[in-house]
This record gives C-alpha cells, sequence and structure tokens, in this order.
C-alpha cells in the first residue's frame, strides 16, 4: 500500500516514454519529452533521490525544448526559403 | 547486409542483452531493503565534514575527481557545438524583425527574470545543504536570461549577454576546480583532497571546507556553458541565414 | 502512508496521468494545452509529497518547476507561434481547473507548516504556480500575435 505513489509514477513514465518514442513529428516528441521530463522528476522524488530529481527538472521543463524548437525553427525556415525554388 | 541479417543481427543481440539484464536484475537486493553499505560509508565520510547534504559531499568531495571529469565533458561539448555551428562562409546574419507580445506575458517573463535568476543563485549556493547544486542552479539561472527571448526580443537578449564574456567565464570556471584541486596537491594531501579548509559548522553556508567552491565553480561552469550553447543556437535559428546558394 | 502522500497519488494518477493521455494523442493544439497542466499539476503533486515525507527541503523542487513548467510552455507558444495562429488553443476552464488545485493544496500545505519562513515559501510557490499557468495559458491563446519568423 505505501508503494502505490511509486507505481503511479512508474507507470505514468512507462506511459510517456513509449508516447514518446511513438511520436514521430519532432515538434510532439518535443511536447510529449517535456511531460515525460515532469513525469520522471516526480518518480525520482518518491525514490527519495530529489538531486537528480531537480537535475530533471532544471534540463528537461525548458532548456531541452528550447535547445529541439530552436533546431526545429531553422530546419523549416531552411525549408521555406528552398521550397519555391524545386 | 540484407535487411534479414540485419533484423537476426538485432534479435540475436537484444535476445543476448534481455537474458544478461534478466541475470541481473534476479540477482539485486529487494527493492527499498534497509541494507546499504555503500550509503552507509558515504554518510558517514559526509557527516565527518559536515556537509549536510550527502549528495554534494559525494560529488564535490568523495568523488570530485569524477565531477571534473564530468565538468570537462560539457566543456568540451560546449566547445564542439561551438565549432560546428559557427558562421561558415557562405551565410550572412540577417537582422530578426522584432516579434510582438502580448503585454501580460512581456510582464510575466520581465518580473519571473530576476527571481528565476535568484533561485538559481539560492540553488547553487545551497548545494551542500539542500537537495541542488551547481549543475541544477547553472541551468536554472541561464534559462532565466533567456527569458528575454521568450518574453520580449532576441535584441534586449543580446545586450544583455555579450557572449565572449560567457565563454571566458566558462574556461575561468573549469580553470577555478582544477586549481583549488592543485591547491590542496600544494598543501601536501591528495589532488581535490577535502584538506584545505576548515570545515566549519554543520548545516551553515560555509561548512564543508572545499565543497562550497568546487559548488561555485561547477554552478558558473554550468551556467556560462549553457548560456555559450544557446547563444550557438538561437544564432542558427534566428539570426544566420544561408547565402543565395550558388 | 499518509494522507498526504494519498493526496499526491491521486493528483498524479488523475491530473497528470490525463495530461500524459493528452500530450500523446490529438492536434497539436491539444497537446500543448496538456503540456501546460502537466506543470499545474505536478507542482502541487511534488508540494503534498515534500509534507508527506516530511522533507521541507523538497519544497525546492516545487519552487524550480513552478518557475521552469510555465517558461516551457512560453517557448512552445513562441516557437510554434506561427502553427497555433490560425486556431489559437484556449482552454480556460481546464485552466482554473487546474490553478484550483494549486489554490487547494496551497493553504492545506500552510496550514500543515505553521506561521514560518517555510510558509511564506510556499504561498511564494503557490503565486508563482498560479499566475505562471494562468499567463502560460494567456501566451498560448494568442501571446505571441502576428507571428513573424522571429
Amino acid at each position: 500500500m505505501a508503494d502505490a505513489v511509486i507505481v503511479v509514477a512508474l507507470l505514468l513514465v512507462a506511459a510517456s516514454a513509449t508516447a514518446a518514442v511513438a511520436a514521430r513529428d519532432p515538434v510532439r516528441q518535443a511536447l510529449v519529452l517535456s511531460v515525460l521530463g515532469v513525469v520522471l522528476a516526480i518518480l525520482f522524488t518518491v525514490l527519495q533521490a530529489p538531486d537528480v530529481a531537480l537535475s530533471q527538472l532544471a534540463v528537461g521543463s525548458a532548456l531541452t525544448p528550447l535547445l529541439l524548437l530552436l533546431a526545429v525553427h531553422k530546419v523549416r525556415r531552411r525549408g521555406r526559403r528552398e521550397g519555391p525554388r524545386r | 547486409m540484407s535487411r534479414r541479417f540485419r533484423l537476426w543481427l538485432v534479435a540475436v543481440g537484444g535476445a543476448g542483452l534481455a537474458a544478461l539484464f534478466t541475470a541481473a536484475a534476479l540477482d539485486l537486493p529487494a527493492f527499498g531493503g534497509d541494507h546499504h553499505p555503500y550509503g552507509d560509508r558515504a554518510v558517514h565520510a559526509s557527516l565527518s565534514r559536515h556537509t549536510a547534504n550527502v549528495i554534494a559531499s559525494v560529488n564535490f568531495d568523495q568523488r570530485a575527481f569524477d565531477t571534473l571529469g564530468e565538468m570537462t565533458i560539457l566543456f568540451a561539448a560546449v566547445i564542439g557545438c561551438g565549432a560546428l555551428l559557427r558562421q561558415t562562409r557562405d551565410e550572412h546574419r540577417a537582422t530578426p524583425e522584432p516579434q510582438e507580445v502580448a503585454r501580460p506575458v512581456r510582464r510575466y517573463a520581465l518580473l519571473v527574470l530576476p527571481v528565476a535568476l535568484l533561485t538559481g543563485l539560492y540553488v547553487i549556493a545551497h548545494g551542500q545543504l539542500s537537495p541542488g547544486g551547481g549543475f541544477q542552479g547553472g541551468v536554472v539561472a541561464a534559462t532565466s536570461l533567456h527569458l528575454l527571448y521568450l518574453g520580449a526580443d532576441y535584441r534586449a537578449l543580446e545586450r544583455v549577454r555579450p557572449v565572449a564574456l560567457y565563454e571566458t567565464g566558462d574556461a575561468v570556471a573549469t580553470s577555478a576546480y582544477v586549481v583549488t584541486g592543485l591547491a590542496a596537491l600544494i598543501g601536501g594531501s591528495a589532488f581535490l583532497a577535502n584538506t584545505l579548509l576548515p570545515y566549519g559548522t554543520f548545516n551553515t553556508l560555509s561548512s564543508g571546507g572545499t565543497v562550497p567552491l568546487l559548488n561555485a565553480a561547477v554552478g558558473m561552469e554550468v551556467a556560462c556553458a549553457v548560456v555559450v550553447l544557446l547563444a550557438r543556437f538561437l544564432d542558427q535559428a534566428v539570426e544566420i541565414e544561408e547565402g543565395n546558394g550558388t | 502512508m499518509n494522507g498526504w502522500i494519498l493526496a499526491a497519488a491521486v493528483i498524479l494518477a488523475g491530473g497528470v496521468g490525463a495530461t500524459v493521455w493528452g500530450v500523446a494523442t490529438g492536434p497539436l493544439r491539444r497537446r500543448v494545452v496538456a503540456q501546460n497542466l502537466c506543470t499545474a499539476f505536478a507542482c502541487p503533486a511534488l508540494l503534498l509529497l515534500s509534507q508527506g515525507y516530511d522533507r521541507p527541503s523538497y519544497v525546492d523542487l516545487a519552487l524550480v518547476l513552478a518557475l521552469l513548467g510555465p517558461v516551457g510552455t512560453l517557448v512552445f507558444a513562441r516557437l510554434l507561434a506561427d502553427e497555433l495562429a490560425d486556431d489559437p488553443p484556449s482552454a480556460w476552464g481546464l485552466t482554473y481547473a487546474a490553478a484550483a488545485v494549486g489554490a487547494l493544496v496551497v493553504p492545506a500545505v500552510c496550514v500543515a507548516a505553521g506561521p514560518s519562513r517555510a510558509m511564506a515559501k510556499l504561498l511564494f510557490v503557490g503565486v508563482l504556480l498560479i499566475g505562471g499557468n494562468v499567463v502560460a495559458s494567456r501566451a498560448l491563446s494568442g501571446g505571441f500575435p502576428e507571428a513573424r519568423h522571429g
């Protein structure tokens, strides 16, 4: 019974990690990845590893989505410039 | 390599990995037991050096050399990114047009920026006392600066972010870590040994000997490295345009 | 297992579980709303866990999430402004429901903490959480008008 919250956190991680792998579009993947980061941080917290959870929150909530979306932005902008010429 | 052969290769490799994992998992101690030989020793060593957060003691005292390695990896990775994402000869810079931002969003960004910066510094400073430390705080502080890009304008961010200064800060912080380690060597003990400073009063900001110093060095290194890394990405995404390819 | 941890488990299973479902399926506008709500549900859960384990220093986790979660949503709102411009996602009902969860949890943990510096910190986290959540929703529903490519 005392482990119920750990089971819930594990199930959430399994679900969101599977969704992150299954998403094909990088933008959607970035969205799932940011939720996965939060859920992982909760898992680390219930396993009494707050330092790791804090690292995960710091990196996963804003930095990773920003890096991913900037890369997507650059690729799309290049596509827009080259598109009409083809 | 044919498709079929590759599938076989993956299946055989995957089966081997699964078998090894299963064998390893069967031999693990039970989940949540109370027998922790390494943990007990780490806690004892940490308390004997007046460091309240055992994780900080493991990172910056007992295994400070490992942290030096991790820090160097980040340093090298940022240099590598800088080299890959530099402006090449056939690219030119275009000034990005300013983005309109709804007023509540702009206000929120400008209000939260100092709060987040302060929180980052707080997390770094309390690394030896509560969860957190140089890495976590450094990332929070570096992210907070980019609220200027999100909530205001790219050019506003560029004004508070002279990249060269952060590159220097990155290098200085990495050297500071090594110098603190060498100082222990000169003081007559091992590289990065925590014997240099008095251990202080337990659970105060100045406790833990060299732990707060190394922690601050890592905090500065990570904050500068993340700012430089994001600067390279932002340059590519916002400013640099490819030449009218010939 | 005490009541605090049970409450956290319920919020995790109900609130965060729903946002995982929301972010994994459906059109883009639904996914960004789910990503925003994830912070709004996870942060109260972290506060409850901190109280349940009786470790005040775990509040730092909720503080960092309350600060950076909305920043993450701003990242999506700003860089996906083009895609979201045609049909801006506005889910004010859900936003206020999530804010209500925060507004219920924060006073509860404040009462448990008693008047002290810890309580001031909890209130600060609550203000950041609810303010950030509402502003992030505002940013999604047309916070970056005239999306140019800047």
